[in-house]
């Protein structure tokens, strides 16, 4: 019984294929403008702008403070009645870059706060403007700091990726979900599910940990 | 070359400098001592304006520090500040720590700044040291990395505050000598100091500060041998008795 229900689950590859393709889609496209959003979140939390950084920590805090799929849902259902209709897959990377955008800022502003004001002063004293202090000398060693934890960041993001399965886009949750419904074995088949998970986030949890181990990341 | 007149700083409601007069010309050596507290620091970081002041004038190089207007930017790459704790940029060689202002601020070719951030580290003695890390260095060698990026922008004033009272005393006088012969080459420097070595060897002036006011002002030699004011001959006793 087993074996037979192993294999129609395996018949049922190329639907597990392409949940598994439009999860890393969607979790690879959210990371980068992730993190592109965060590190202009962090700099605006940690600057010298003090109703800025106010203004950016309250974003901040609210999506940090309200459960995933309730933002899914907002993005999905609550824009279109304003007029900002979006296809599933926009409303997903949508709502999971802002996710990742808000955690990957905190950690980044802990980790620009992390370098020591000597820093600064020395780069000030030097004639660097405030940018190129920013650019060129407290960016380089707040990434080194921060890496660890933002690779950690992102096994939460791929797997944050699986509520959107809730507004009907065909990811690997929901792949699952489909073949469940032909090979009645939950157990089985979200087994499978989540091993794919695991294959694909694995690899960042181990290189966390080696990053973490070692002291430095690598320069980005 | 630089002029205080009657300047006056608050922290909050600290008042940390009092009504100061003070002008360094072209070529002085002037070093500063004091005890702990008594706003040493604060007075040479107000020449760069890493501090800011409430009351009175100073003006740098030309530079008038209290006007809104002023580029702070330009002041800056003629005075060299060298910090207790070196601050050099751990993620950068001894090299490259030398080199970024020159290329980035003063907007010098890479090949420029590295002729000229190597001579300057060969001068410091560090030419087999140019590829090395910070944290791959000693304190003394980090201190004379420092002054030698501090040089690399070919400032007209020097400023240091304790640059050896982080060192461990085998490595004081690496330092002090890169300091010696830079006033020698006419280097207009202010010096918070308690290396009367130093003083005696090189200094114009020795000024005494205490509790935010220059108590004493006076040539090196009468000022160790014949201080006037109680404050300083009470400070000379506790510094030469340890
Ligand atoms: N950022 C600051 N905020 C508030 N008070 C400060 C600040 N920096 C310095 N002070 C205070 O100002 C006074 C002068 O400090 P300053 O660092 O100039 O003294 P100093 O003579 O350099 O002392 P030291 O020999 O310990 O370096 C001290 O009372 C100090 O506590
Ligand atoms: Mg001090």
């Amino acid at each position: 019984m087993f074996w037979l229900q192993l294999n129609r689950v395996i018949g049922y590859w190329p639907v597990l294929l392409k949940g598994i393709g439009m999860t890393l889609a969607l979790s690879a496209l959210s990371l980068l403008i992730g993190v592109v959003i965060g590190f202009a979140f962090g700099i605006l939390r940690a600057g010298p702008n003090k109703a800025l950084s106010r203004v950016v920590g309250l974003y901040v805090d609210f999506f940090r403070g309200t459960p995933f799929l309730v933002q899914v849902f907002i993005v999905f259902f609550i824009l279109p009645e304003i007029g900002i209709e979006l296809s599933a897959f926009t409303a997903g990377v949508v709502a999971l870059s802002n996710a990742a955008a808000c955690f990957i800022g905190e950690i980044v502003a802990a980790g620009i706060q992390s370098v020591p004001t000597g820093q600064t002063e020395a780069a000030a004293a030097s004639g660097f403007t405030r940018a190129q202090q920013m650019r060129l000398i407290v960016l380089p060693q707040a990434i080194r700091v921060v890496t660890p934890s933002l690779v950690g960041q992102f096994v939460l993001l791929i797997k944050d990726s699986s509520v959107v399965s809730a507004i009907g886009l065909l990811d690997l949750t929901r792949s699952g979900w489909m073949i469940v419904q032909s090979v009645p074995n939950g157990l089985l088949v979200f087994g499978i599910v989540g091993i794919g998970y695991f294959a694909i986030c694995y690899p960042l949890i181990w290189l966390s940990r080696r990053m973490e181990r070692h002291g430095q990341a690598p320069i980005l | 070359m630089i002029e205080f007149t009657n300047l006056n700083k608050w922290f909050g409601s600290l008042h940390v400098l009092k009504d100061i007069d003070l002008a360094v010309t072209k070529g002085e050596v002037v070093v500063v001592c004091g005890p702990s507290g008594s706003g040493k620091s604060t007075l040479i970081r107000c020449i760069n304006g890493l501090e800011p002041f409430q009351k009175g004038r100073l003006v740098v190089d030309g530079f008038d520090l209290g006007s809104s207007s002023v580029r702070l930017r330009e002041l800056r790459m003629e005075v060299g500040f060298v910090f207790q704790s070196f601050n050099l940029y751990p993620h950068k060689t001894a090299l490259e720590n030398v080199t970024l202002a020159p290329i980035h601020v003063r907007g010098l070719s890479k090949a420029e700044a590295d002729d000229r951030g190597r001579a300057l580290l060969e001068k410091v003695g560090l030419a087999d040291r140019m590829q090395s890390y910070p944290h791959q260095l000693s304190g003394g060698q980090q201190q004379r990395v420092a002054i030698a990026r501090s040089l690399c922008m070919q400032p007209k004033i020097m400023l240091f505050d304790e640059p050896t009272s982080a060192l461990d005393p085998e490595m004081i006088n690496e330092v002090l000598d890169v300091m010696v012969s830079l006033a020698r080459e006419g280097m207009t420097m202010m010096v918070v100091t308690h290396e009367m070595g130093f003083a005696r060897k090189v200094a114009d002036r020795v000024i005494f500060m205490d509790r935010g006011a220059i108590v004493e002002t006076a040539d090196p030699e009468s000022f160790f041998t014949n201080p006037q004011s109680e404050r300083s001959r009470d400070f000379l006793s506790k510094v030469l008795h340890h």
